[in-house]
């Protein structure tokens, strides 16, 4: 165990040396969360003076609506690409070198997932703060921002586990990407990260219930606009369940990658 | 004392159906540099990749070191280090990152990586460049790096898989440097190539490996002399009775085993061993006859010539399909960038 968290510590050591090192990336993951929640906070800003809009959404602020929408998708945006890294190390022969290094194999996918959590929590920080500069306020307070950053960050680890967990089948970048898009998709627009579940179609509403955003969505939102419900902690622990399922199948196939 | 590497009866069959490696056994001494030779395609990497740990044997035994490859994949993967044909260093982290991370890789404590790795990065010429980028690098560069990065936590047996693939002769000749000096060090070598004059200056004992199996495994010089001696060819100014007689006595002369006449007035003389020694005894004995001799050429035999004994064509032949010139051009684009 404790070589397994030292391994996956280097593994993502590495991710993150090289992530800090981009500029460019790092000032667009920045920029990006902010041109959301400017463009998208005034575009709709319109439909809360609808007082059944307003009702639907739980607040009178439509960008205290989508704050948490903008934190999650920024987050998955970051973190589903994280099997990319995998199918380019494979491409330049680093994969074979850390197969046969006398590390333990599941430290490869926890490493990079680690490193994908740590940009989602950084990228989530910056949201945050940007938010209050623009009047969101967070009814559960301060404790309650930790919370919506360890949801964040156990999000990420899901889907950046489960795109590592697809890049050990897939060897180029061009049909993961293809792949990913295909659940970015639903995964998206079938939670209420971006509108609220009561408004969708019975169809639409039962996709988002066996959807992990939704699980990770409905607490940070509550936690932004409602403060400490019962559903923070029923949907955080099933996110906790998730993530422990994500951890046991990558380590799995990456036990198995030399399987051949 | 056991062997370093001893692999039975390896047999790797990949999930396509296609019999990579059908049945080899062979075992590399301690302190040995030992060389699979064949083209590519011909199952080198799929022996190294094997015997490693990276891929799963379809049946077969491998010890390395005296750990079962299979049973105890950690202490095997411990006593071993790796340089891929790829050249997998990080281009976007420096020298000294590279070698960093490697030696973390195998657990080894963070004095003796900063020692290991002063010492190896000077040893290879990268010391002042150790916190570049490793984008800034030349193909060589890169190449150095990487055997830097196998050897840092001081591998008992080091797997080279083609060492030289893409590098300029230059820097071809400084990596044959090295493996000799590692040699000295104590350590044991195993490396794949298709370059018969890398094997022929580098090896102990060299198997020439083709479609899977094991064709033939000795000392580069056993081989050769398998395939005959030296061949001297020989012209003279003026043929006649003079020539036939001096010829005639050539072939008395100990160690010679055949003389004869080929077209356009050369003889080819074959001479069991030591053509170049047999040169001057020739020209020693032309005056008695009063021979005149025009040209000599001695032509020993190559590995290329064991090769084509062996399999029935040359290694440049047996590459000429066109996956693998595609796949050899890609690996020269990165090492040449």
């Amino acid at each position: 165990m404790k070589e397994l968290i030292i391994d996956s510590y280097y593994i993502a050591w590495r991710e993150l040396k090289k992530y800090f090192r981009q500029k460019t990336r790092m000032i667009v993951t920045v920029i990006q969360p902010f041109l959301w929640l400017v463009l998208m906070g005034n575009a709709m800003s319109g439909l809360t003076s609808n007082p059944m809009a307003a009702q639907f959404l739980g607040t009178g602020n439509y960008l205290t609506f989508m704050t948490p929408g903008i934190i999650l998708m920024t987050v998955m945006f970051t973190s589903i690409f994280s099997g990319t890294t995998v199918v380019w190390d494979r491409r330049f022969g680093y994969l074979d070198k850390l197969l046969a290094a006398p590390i333990k194999r599941g430290a490869i996918p926890f490493g990079k997932m680690f490193a994908a959590a740590v940009q989602g929590l950084l990228q989530a920080v910056i949201i945050i703060i940007v938010a209050i500069l623009f009047g969101v306020k967070f009814q559960s307070g301060f404790l309650g921002i930790l919370m919506i950053l360890l949801i964040a960050t156990l999000l990420a680890f899901i889907l950046a586990g489960f795109s590592l967990a697809l890049s050990v089948r897939i060897k180029t970048i061009e049909t993961l990407m293809a792949v990913i898009n295909l659940f970015m998709m639903p995964l998206m627009f079938a939670s209420n990260a971006l509108f609220p579940v009561n408004v969708m179609p019975k169809w639409l509403q039962a996709i988002a219930k066996v959807n992990p955003v939704t699980y990770a969505i409905v607490p940070m939102r509550d936690l932004t606009v409602k403060g400490w419900t019962q559903n923070v902690w029923v949907y955080t622990l099933i996110i906790l369940i998730i993530d422990i399922i994500v951890m046991v199948w990558t380590n799995r196939v990456f036990k198995n990658a030399t399987a051949e | 004392m056991s062997d370093a590497i001893i692999v039975e009866n390896l047999r790797k069959t990949y999930s396509n159906g296609v019999e990579a490696v059908k049945g080899i056994s062979f075992s590399v001494h301690y302190g040995e540099i030992f060389g699979f030779l064949g083209p590519n395609g011909a199952g080198k990497s799929t022996t190294i990749k094997t015997v490693i740990g990276l891929l799963k044997p379809t049946s077969g035994k491998i010890i390395l070191d005296g750990h079962d490859v299979q049973k105890d994949p950690y202490k095997a993967r411990l006593a071993k280090g790796y340089a891929s044909q790829e050249t997998a260093v990080d281009d976007r982290l420096t020298a000294y990152e590279n070698i960093y991370l490697q030696g973390k890789f195998f657990h080894m404590k963070e004095e003796e990586i900063r020692k290991n790795a002063e010492e190896l990065l000077k040893m290879f010429g990268l010391w002042e460049r150790k916190n570049d980028l490793v984008e800034t690098f030349s193909g060589g560069m890169m190449k150095r790096l990487d055997i830097a990065a196998a050897l840092i936590h001081k591998p008992k047996i080091l797997f080279l898989d083609e060492p030289t693939l893409g590098l300029d002769i230059q820097t071809r000749a400084a990596i044959w440097e090295y493996i000799r000096k590692f040699k000295e060090s104590g350590m044991t070598i195993f490396l794949t190539t298709h370059y018969l004059e890398e094997a022929d200056a580098l090896c102990d004992r060299v198997a020439i490996i083709d479609k899977g199996q094991i064709m033939a495994l000795d000392k580069p010089g056993a081989l050769k002399s398998e395939i005959g001696g030296d061949l001297i060819t020989i012209t003279f100014a003026n043929t006649g009775e003079n020539t036939e007689k001096f010829l005639e006595a050539v072939k008395k002369i100990e160690g010679i085993k055949s003389v004869s006449k080929m077209k356009n007035g050369i003889y080819s003389i074959v001479a069991e061993k030591n053509g170049d020694k047999m040169i001057p005894e020739l020209f020693s004995l032309a005056p008695e006859f009063n021979v005149q001799i025009n040209s000599v050429r001695l032509k020993r035999p190559t590995l290329d010539d064991v090769y084509m004994k062996y399999t029935g064509r040359t290694i440049r032949e047996a590459e000429s399909s066109r996956d693998e010139n595609m796949k050899n051009r890609m690996i020269t684009r990165r090492a040449k960038r």
